[in-house]
């Protein structure tokens, strides 16, 4: 996921759909985030570029909904329920996440992984 | 050829309409045309392309029907001549914004100037294309986003049809009717995107339409297309390039004979751009990033313009910029970094962005680049960059290796521009406290032997018939004695590098001599001079090699000898526990009365020069005439050092002052409404006090001056001083009636005692508080001035310490300072002599040279006094504050 200014980001993607869970007055999702345009970027363990401000998973919860839907920890959020995650400070994207009202996020996320199984797939 | 007709087709609807044809030729036209120099096919391409870009969207007047700009028929119907100009005025005018003068001229010469530009420059078609389009591949990538179809914004005032034509125009007279449409391409409106195109449609009126495709079929007119509605943008971008001729600025044949007069005009102006205008979409001219601004119409922000009136122009974003400063092109390079400079001015948001995004190394970068244009840019932008309350910009310069880059810069430099831009720099970096020794290890000989001694007029080997040339007051010599003082002030290697920098000194004496002699002392230049000196002269008794074989031997027993304890404890001075060595000092100092100064066997040089007792003459001449305040503190500052301690030097010194006269001209400073000079004057003669004649005639006459600096308490004082002045003077006092009976004596009769009193008791502040105290309990040690206290009603209560149970800000209290029980030799200040810790900002945004846009921001004053010996030097990690990691923040979901 290298990042050229100008071009437009191309990554594979996975599309994952959390089903948030209740858990009294609260819905969560059962993961954790890091990144944004107003973090420090350096920092981030699981990104290639360390320029990189776009939003990642840094935690997943055991056995709680998104790792349920298939979420890793080192997945890169692009999008959520359409809204776009690559140019977002921290707290937007966790707004973006937490909303009251819906009771599924579907999230675009990528990993290198993805890449190199496409990759593979591409050889044979 | 046959591609232009297709972009062509591609970039503008009208031409869609128009079978291609005529672009082709005119393509060829123009390839053919003698003119243009560049005769390759390339060009035609960029011509198409270029045309492309400058489509001129806003007017497609009628031939037959002359049409205002904005597409309507005119009113008059009249002349194609008349609606030619009317239309040419219109255009001009509705574009207000952007033309400063609704003359073609303006407008033309900016596109021209593209052009011209583009083509006068580099033969490289990229080039060509870079200059003429946006959009275009790699050029627009540097631009980044502005390949998006924004228009450069030069291209508005395009006048293409004009530029194009010219070779044909003159062979094709015809189409004079066509002024209306040869006007059109004047029209700045050069909107490359097609859909400004698109718009056009509603204005047109289907008949001239008509009209103009009748128009395209005529062979000859080739140039005609060009005159056509959909062809002018065509034709404006075919003439893109032929603008570049100076033929070409003709609009088409139709208008030739019209227009010459004003393409004449328009040629001439364009001429003076030929050479500075970049293709840049900010074309930045030479005098700066200002001078866009003029052309503006003198907005401050350009993207107001491009916002009115053309939406799709844009302003490059930041990150754009930056990226631009690593484009393949110089005039880019340079061009952004004069926009960069502009942008950072008095903008410390943007000065931090800059550094975020990494742009600082890029600059720095370029500091090495062979062309004067983008070297002198680059350090204009770090110029503003590393002025600043934020010090992490200046932290980052010199991360990139940003200092010796600049250093390097100014060796090879001859450009005086450059050079101050340089040393401006260095000025700023210089006010951040780490960055000073690196500045010392990188810079200290250079600037010296590239700056102050050439303009200083101190000549190594002098030769001994020529007259000692004089200082020259150059701007690079007030900033690069500016950066000097300020890295003086950082501690004792810092001076000992100064000093033993090879004539730094000897340079610096001279410049002050030469000053002296011209009378000419109020300057920035001589104040920094003068405060380097004073901040070199501090702790000499101490800090010069050799410096222990002067020590007064007579001191080397005071500190020991503090164990005899005189009744009154603040006794043992610096002349020693006793009062005998007191007097035995006494006599040291009359024989340092003769004068009895070591023989030299060389003329002293470098540092030396710093106590030789020719000094004094000079500081004493800046005390005497000076009128600015930072000289005079920085002269008695300078006097109060070199009388610290017990040095055979100093010893010269203070007698030397004596016999200069100097004591009255001291006493007279004390009477200046600054603060600062007050005080550094009270200090000075306090340590001039240590000489025994001197405190008996600082005692005589500078008591009542002294007393009146004082603050009395109930009434008003007349002065209001600080704190830090009042206390000085306070110990000024203490140490003249210190051993001096006569001395008390005056100060009573200076009646001096009610204020003393009254401070004790009433003060704010515990400095004062402490220091009238001392004053007063050493008043009341003289038993036989008793009677004469009790007579005026005072009694022993008046003289003693007030034991104060709340702390008044005692925080504040500086050890040294009150402490008076210890001899002063012992004291942490040695004499208080003082640095000058003031760090100076120089605000200087850099303007090129021929702008008369000069935006210099004030010089900035932050007094940091300190009056400590700096033994520690504090280890700061120079880490920029955003680099300092912070932890990530991790939210659950």
């Amino acid at each position: 996921m290298s990042f050229i200014p100008g071009q437009p980001v191309t990554a594979v993607v996975q599309r994952i759909e959390i089903h948030k869970l209740r858990d009294g007055d609260n819905l969560i999702l059962g993961f954790s985030i890091g990144g944004g345009i107003d973090q420090d970027p350096s920092q981030n363990p699981f990104s290639e570029d360390k320029t990189d401000k776009g939003i990642y998973v840094t935690r997943v919860s055991k056995g709680g909904p998104a790792e349920v839907a298939g979420l890793r920890m080192g997945d890169k959020i692009m999008q959520v329920n359409g809204w776009d995650m690559t140019m977002v400070t921290h707290d937007q994207a966790r707004k973006k996440l937490t909303k009251k009202g819906e009771d599924v996020v579907r999230l675009l996320v990528t990993r290198k992984s993805l890449e190199n199984a496409v990759r593979q797939s591409m050889m044979h | 050829m046959m591609q232009e007709p297709q972009e062509v087709v591609e970039e503008t609807v009208t031409i869609e309409e128009d079978p291609g044809t005529p672009t082709s030729h005119v393509s060829v036209v123009t390839s053919e045309d003698g003119t243009t120099r560049r005769t390759e096919t390339k060009d035609n391409v960029t011509n198409m392309k270029v045309t492309k870009m400058v489509k001129t969207v806003t007017t497609r007047t009628v031939r037959q029907v002359p049409l205002g700009p904005d597409g309507l028929p005119l009113p008059e119907g009249s002349s194609p001549l008349g609606s030619y100009t009317d239309s040419i005025d219109r255009r001009y005018m509705k574009n207000g914004e952007r033309f400063i003068t609704p003359q073609a001229t303006s407008t033309l010469t900016r596109s021209y100037n593209n052009y011209s530009d583009s083509y006068n420059d580099t033969p490289d078609s990229q080039f060509r294309h870079y200059a003429l389009h946006d959009g275009y591949g790699d050029v627009a990538d540097n631009y980044g986003s502005l390949s998006r179809g924004v228009n450069y914004r030069p291209y508005r005032p395009y006048m293409p049809t004009g530029g194009y034509r010219p070779e044909n125009s003159y062979t094709l007279p015809i189409r004079k009717d066509d002024y209306g449409h040869v006007a059109q391409p004047q029209v700045p409106m050069g909107s490359s995107t097609v859909d400004l195109n698109r718009s056009q449609p509603e204005r047109f009126q289907p008949e001239p339409y008509g009209l103009e495709d009748d128009r395209r079929s005529l062979g000859p007119d080739e140039e005609e297309p060009y005159d056509l509605e959909p062809d002018y943008s065509t034709a404006n971008r075919r003439t893109l390039p032929g603008r570049t001729i100076r033929e070409p600025l003709r609009n088409g044949p139709r208008v030739r004979t019209y227009e010459d007069p004003i393409e004449a005009e328009l040629i001439d102006e364009r001429h003076p751009y030929i050479h500075g205008m970049y293709p840049a979409p900010l074309a930045q001219p030479e005098r700066g990033s200002l001078a866009s601004l003029d052309r503006m119409g003198g907005r401050r922000s350009p993207s107001i313009d491009s916002i009115r009136k053309d939406p799709r122009w844009r302003d490059p974003d930041l990150p754009e910029v930056i990226a631009m400063l690593g484009h393949p092109i110089d005039p880019v390079k340079s061009n952004a970094a004069a926009y960069l400079q502009h942008l950072c001015y008095e903008n410390d948001k943007i000065k931090k962005d800059v550094r975020q995004l990494k742009g600082i190394p890029v600059l720095v970068g370029l500091l090495d680049h062979p062309k004067a244009e983008v070297h002198r840019k680059a350090c204009g932008a770090l110029r503003n960059i590393s002025y600043g309350k934020d010090h992490d910009n200046k932290v980052a310069i010199k991360s990139c290796d940003g200092i010796p880059a600049l250093i390097r810069l100014l060796r090879k430099t001859n450009d005086m521009e450059v050079r101050e831009l340089i040393t401006g720099t260095l000025w700023n970096l210089s006010s951040y406290e780490p960055l000073k020794m690196v500045i010392i290890n990188h810079g200290l000989q250079t600037m010296t032997n590239e700056v102050i001694i050439p303009h200083s007029g101190w000549e190594h080997e002098p030769n001994e018939d020529s007259k000692p040339r004089d200082a020259e007051w150059t701007t690079v010599f007030k900033n690069t004695s500016g950066c000097l003082r300020n890295v003086s002030s950082d501690g004792a290697e810092a001076r000992r590098r100064l000093r033993e920098c090879e004539g730094l000194v000897d340079a610096l004496l001279h410049a002050l001599q030469s000053a002296v002699g011209k009378k000419d002392m109020d300057n920035k230049s001589v104040e920094n001079c003068v405060c380097i000196m004073r901040n070199l002269s501090y702790h000499v008794h101490k800090e010069v090699p050799g410096a222990e074989k002067f020590q007064d031997p007579s001191a080397l027993q005071g500190p020991g000898s503090a164990g005899t304890q005189r009744k009154k404890k603040d006794d043992a001075g610096c002349f020693g526990g006793k009062k005998a060595k007191g007097r035995k000092n006494g006599e040291h100092d009359k024989n340092y009365d003769t004068l009895d100064l070591p023989k030299r066997t060389e003329p002293t040089k470098g540092f030396e020069l710093l106590y030789q007792p020719e000094v004094v003459r000079l500081y004493l001449s800046l005390l005497t005439e000076s009128q600015n305040y930072n000289t005079l503190e920085a002269a008695a500052g300078a006097l109060q050092n070199l009388s610290a301690g017990q040095w055979t030097w100093s010893n010269y010194i203070r007698a030397t002052v004596r016999k200069e006269k100097g004591l009255p001209i001291l006493v007279e400073l004390l009477r200046s409404d600054s603060d600062k000079v007050v005080r550094a004057v009270a200090i000075a003669l306090r340590n001039l006090s240590i000489d025994r004649r001197n405190k008996d005639l600082i005692g005589s006459y500078a008591m009542r001056d002294l007393v009146s600096n004082l603050p009395s308490g109930q009434q008003r004082p007349a002065k209001n001083l600080e704190e830090d002045t009042v206390v000085a003077i306070l110990n000024t006092i203490h140490e003249i009636i210190t051993d001096s009976s006569e001395n008390a004596r005056s100060l009573i009769t200076a009646q001096a005692i009610d204020k003393l009193v009254a401070i004790n008791r009433t003060s704010q502040s515990a400095r004062e508080t402490k220091a009238a105290s001392h004053v007063l309990q050493t008043v009341w040690s003289y038993k036989d001035l008793r009677n004469g206290l009790t007579k005026d009603g005072w009694n022993k209560t008046h003289f003693q310490p007030i034991a104060t149970g709340t702390p008044k800000g005692s925080k504040s209290c500086k050890p040294g300072y009150d402490d008076t029980t210890l001899p002063l030799m012992e004291k942490s200040q040695d004499g208080y002599s003082t640095i000058d810790q003031r760090d100076k900002d120089s605000k200087y945004k850099s303007s090129d040279g021929s702008s008369d846009l000069q935006e210099r921001e004030p010089l900035k004053n932050d007094t940091n006094r300190k009056h400590y010996i700096r033994s520690n030097r504090p280890t700061v990690s120079l880490v920029d504050a955003c680099d300092v990691k912070p932890q990530p923040v991790d939210s659950w979901v």
